[in-house]
Parts: structure tokens; sequence; C-alpha cells
């Protein structure tokens, strides 16, 4: 498993990436609109929206704000639901030779487990990604930040997929390394790291967060170094692949995370600057 | 529904001019070939600010206007963006996106009424040239501004052929003394067939409170160019979320995005926009 010579990456249970640049989840929504942006077959993966059971129409606006060298966001897991990506979506990924990963998200193992369910006959979903991190839902953080209950969601979701199970890890625990040996053990095939800082920006005219929650998922290139030192955790406590995202702004700053151990990596909030950004990347790793 | 971005391109222009207007508007003139030979009225184009991190996102502005391959933006610096934007020189590169969004809807007959309030005079002249090109030549501008130095200038709206602008100010210190949407109420007697709004999201929401209260039908094309925090511009980070009524009368949000910017004034839900905060400039 792991990194090929060829650039390819094994992820394990059949799923190999084309390249090791892929499109970070909640970055690049279902792939409709980069399409019509950019050549984005060829990345080496899509990590899709954040996907539930029922459709969500997200929080109340605001929903960003910049902060120095990032964004604070609150979106709150606006999508379609499960059902519409399955029926609507999957359709209109064939013909694409990127591998569409699609972001899961819920609240309670038996939402994960649906969601893997309705997923586990689309031919055009190459794998899932657990979305244990989410901090804009109530609920979002609770199996991200205990060892034991990842890891119960993680074989739960185990014993209804054949698909290749990466499991997104949330940054705003004590010990990551702790909660990435127990997905491991559980069955993940791979683990990516990290979703984003939980944030806070105060409106300076009027003494309020900006963000409705008060608080919001921190990105962009501010959080890389932070983002690098729980990737190099995980890449030391666990032998399954690793994925790095967090803050990716070009080649060297991808480099970074293959430095320490990440197989692949996910190319985020640069997008939304540049849609071009992971392209970049990708040849800049070439070179 | 996924937006179609066909026409949106990267594009580096070249700045011509940066143009001090007084009271702090400024139009920036860019050559662009791509954008103004794609960008329709009320269309924006995503810009770089700077070449570094801090700022991290692109800016939304209004296409203004274009002449053959430049195009102008209007605004005013009062970010850091906005700043670094203001610092450009003539001949320094500029990062684009565009154009993005939905526009205005042009008609092509009847009596139109466009009102602005603050920097909502943007998009106009870029409206005001489709419309006359499609043959409207009966344009009234309602163009509001807190006081006199801070109208953008009537004879800028148009060349040659000035339209009719109709000025006020807060301050009385030119035209109407008092809202612009006083004007509104006059010219709505002219049963125009289509009314374009722009300003800051509270002045909107005058004009919409402005035209239900007159008790004239309202007009069968009535659309605002409305405004929100940004992240992408188009369509991924769903950051840009704006109130509209659903089906059920209940809100929804849709995005200002690739939704908007430009959006028919009946679907709004006014209510939750009126008591969304300021904007956040930093």
């Amino acid at each position: 498993m792991s990194g090929q010579r060829d650039g390819s990456v094994d992820l394990g249970r059949g799923l190999t990436l084309p390249n090791r640049v892929g499109l970070a989840s909640g970055t690049a929504g279902y792939g409709f609109e980069l399409d019509q942006l950019i050549d984005i077959n060829r990345l080496g993966a899509l990590y899709t929206k954040g996907t539930t059971v029922l459709a969500r129409e997200g929080n109340p606006p605001p929903r960003v704000a910049e902060t120095a060298g990032g964004m604070l966001n609150s979106i709150g897991l606006q999508n379609p639901g499960v059902d519409a990506v399955a029926t609507d979506y999957a359709p209109r990924w064939r013909g694409w030779t990127i591998p569409i990963i699609v972001n899961v998200a819920g609240g309670s193992v038996e939402d994960y487990v649906h969601c893997a369910t309705v997923l586990e006959p689309v031919a055009e979903v190459a794998g899932i990604e657990l979305n244990i991190s989410c901090p804009n839902i109530a609920q979002g953080l609770d199996f991200g930040r205990d060892p034991a209950a990842a890891a119960r969601l993680v074989a739960a979701v185990r014993a209804v997929t054949e698909r290749c199970l990466i499991v997104k890890l949330s940054p705003n625990v004590t010990d990551i390394a702790a909660v990435a040996r127990s997905v491991e053990d559980a069955g993940a095939d791979a683990v990516s790291a990290v979703n984003t800082y939980i944030g806070r920006k105060i409106h300076r005219a009027s003494g309020r967060s900006v963000l409705p929650l008060g608080t919001g998922g921190l990105s962009g290139p501010a959080i890389q170094p932070l983002a690098l030192a729980a990737v190099a955790a995980v890449c030391d406590a666990v032998h399954i692949p690793v994925i790095g995202v967090g803050g990716i702004v070009d080649a060297a700053s991808a480099r970074d995370f293959l430095i320490v151990g990440a197989v692949a990596v996910q190319v985020g909030t640069a997008t939304f600057v540049n849609p071009e950004t992971a392209l970049q990347v990708l040849d800049g790793l070439r070179d | 529904m996924t937006a179609d971005l066909g026409r949106a391109a990267l594009e580096t222009g070249e700045v011509l001019v940066v143009e001090r207007l007084g009271g702090g508007l400024l139009e920036l003139v860019v050559r662009l070939p791509h954008l103004a030979a794609t960008a329709m009225p009320g269309t924006f184009a995503q810009l770089r600010c700077g070449r570094g991190t801090t700022p991290l996102l692109r800016r939304p502005f209004s296409v203004a206007w274009t002449q053959d391959d430049t195009c102008g933006f209007i605004f005013e610096a009062v970010g850091t963006g906005t700043r670094l934007l203001a610092g450009l020189q003539p001949g320094d590169p500029l990062d684009t996106l565009g154009p993005l969004g939905h526009g205005f809807s042009v008609v092509d007959a009847g009596s139109v009424v466009l009102i602005s309030g603050g920097l909502g005079c943007a998009p106009f002249p870029l409206l005001i040239s489709e419309l006359r090109r499609r043959g409207v030549e009966d344009i009234l501008v309602l163009n509001g501004a807190r006081t006199a130095a801070r109208l953008y200038p009537a004879e800028r709206f148009a060349r040659p052929a000035v339209p009719v602008v109709a000025e006020a100010t807060d301050d009385g210190t030119r035209g109407h003394h008092g809202p612009v949407t006083d004007l509104l109420r006059e010219a709505l007697g002219a049963s125009p067939s289509a009314v374009y709004a722009c300003g800051p999201n509270p002045m909107l929401g005058a004009v919409m409170r402005t035209m239900l209260e007159s008790g004239a039908a309202l007009p069968p094309t009535l659309e605002a160019s409305l405004e929100a925090p940004m992240g992408c511009g188009f369509g991924t980070c769903l950051g840009c979320a704006l109130p509209v009524r659903g089906e059920d009368g209940s809100t929804v949000w849709r995005l200002c995005c690739t939704d908007g910017p430009v959006m028919p004034m009946r679907d709004v839900d006014w209510e939750v926009v009126l008591a969304l905060p300021g904007a956040d400039v930093a």
C-alpha cells in the first residue's frame, strides 16, 4: 500500500488513486462547478461535500469570515442528501476518470451506516470518507473526539461496505494519534487529516462573533504548520495510508506533508482563491 | 442545480488606471479582453487583492462597464483588499476570475428605472449600455448617496448620451434631501416595465417596502443585485447564502454568487435579509 513509482497511490481495498493530489471535502462541492473551470480528471481524487441521510439547508449567514491567512466557515453541511447523490449526481460522474470519494457525515452510527449502505451499489463511488470531524453541526465532533466511539462507528460502517473506507480526523482533540490508531484497529483503510480547526472571529464594530453560531472551522495557509504537526503524529501512529490536508497552497506546502509520511494530499481552501491550485500542486510535485 | 460557469475564466489583466472620483469613490480600469467580451450586466469578477495570503480571498466586483478590451470597476478603499486595489499602478498585473454570477434580465421595451444607493451604481453603466443596445431609451437613474461627493458622477453612467439621472443625498448637499427611495415613489407613477436596484441590503429592503407601499402594481421585471460575504464566487464553498421564500413560504438559502447576485425582488425574504448583520470589513 501507499505511493507507487508512477505517482499513483494504492489506498487498499482496490482503490488506487491515479496521483497524489485530490480536492478536499467541502471545497469542491460534488465536482460539477470545478469541472467547468479546470480539467478535473487530471486530479487524483474528488472528496465530495459532506453528505448526510437527509438534505440539509445549512446554517444561516454569514457563513464565512476571512482571517489572517485563512478563513472561518460555518456552512452547516448544506447538501442534497445521500439519495440525491446516489440517484441524481452519480450518473453525472459517469465517464469521469477522477475517483469520487463521497464524504459522509451524520449524528449517529445509524446515519453513517445508512449512507454507506445507499452508496454501496453505486458504481461511480470509488470510496467513502467518514467525516467524524465537522465542527459546525450538533454532534459533528462527537465521534472524532472519542477513540472508542470512533472505533464503534468505523466497525459498523466497515460491516456494510466493501469500498475503501477513509476516516477524516479532527484536529480539535488532545491526542489525534490515539483516534487514528483506534480507527485503524476498527478496519479503516486509510485516514485523512486534518479537518478544520475551531476558530472564532469578533466583529469589532459590535463586539459580537461574526459567525452566528459563534465558532466555525478555520482553514487556509494559516493552519498548514498545525496540520503538518498533526499529520506527522498520525503517520507515526498508524500503518495505513495517511492523506495530508490543511493549508496547502502550492507544491512546496504539499511536499511538506509527503515528507512527514503522507502518501497523498488534498487541496482545500486554496481552490476558492484559484481553482487551478490543485493542478498546479500536481505539476509542481512532478517537477 | 449546478451553476453555468461556461464563460468564467482566470485572466490576468493589465491595470490602465485607478481614477479617484472624489468622496472616496475609485474607478479601476483594466485591460481584460476575455471579461470585456463576455461580461453581461449584473455579472461580476473575483479580483485578487495583492499576491500574498492575507487577504486570502478574492473580492467580488460588478463589471461596471466594458469598452473594447477594457473593463471598469467602481469601489471604495474600505478594507485591506480594496486598499491594495486602490494602490495599483498603471501596468500592474491583476489576477481576475470571471464573469461570474447571474445578471439582470434586460428588457427590450418600455420605460425602466435604475435605483442605486452608494456603490450600488457599480453594475449600472453596463446595464444602461445593454438596454440601449436593445432599443430602450426611456431610462431613469435614481442615484443616492450619503453626501454629494460620494455620488457617482451622472455623466459616467453612459457616454456620450447621458441618461436622466435624479440625485438624492442624505445630507441634502445635492439633489433631493433624503433617501433615494423618495424619488422612487414619484417614478413609479410612470408604470415602468422594469425596476433594477443595487445598493446595500438595507437600502434594497427599503426599495421593496416603497414598491409595496406605493399601491402600484409591481413592474413585470423587478430585480436587485444583492451582496453577501463570499468565499469562492463560483458555487462550491456555499458561503454566500441569501434567504429566499420557498414554495411553501419557508425561508430557503440560495447562493449570492451563482443564484445571484441579481435576484427577483419578489423572491427574496426581505425580513430575513434585513436582520442579517452588517458587513464585516477588515
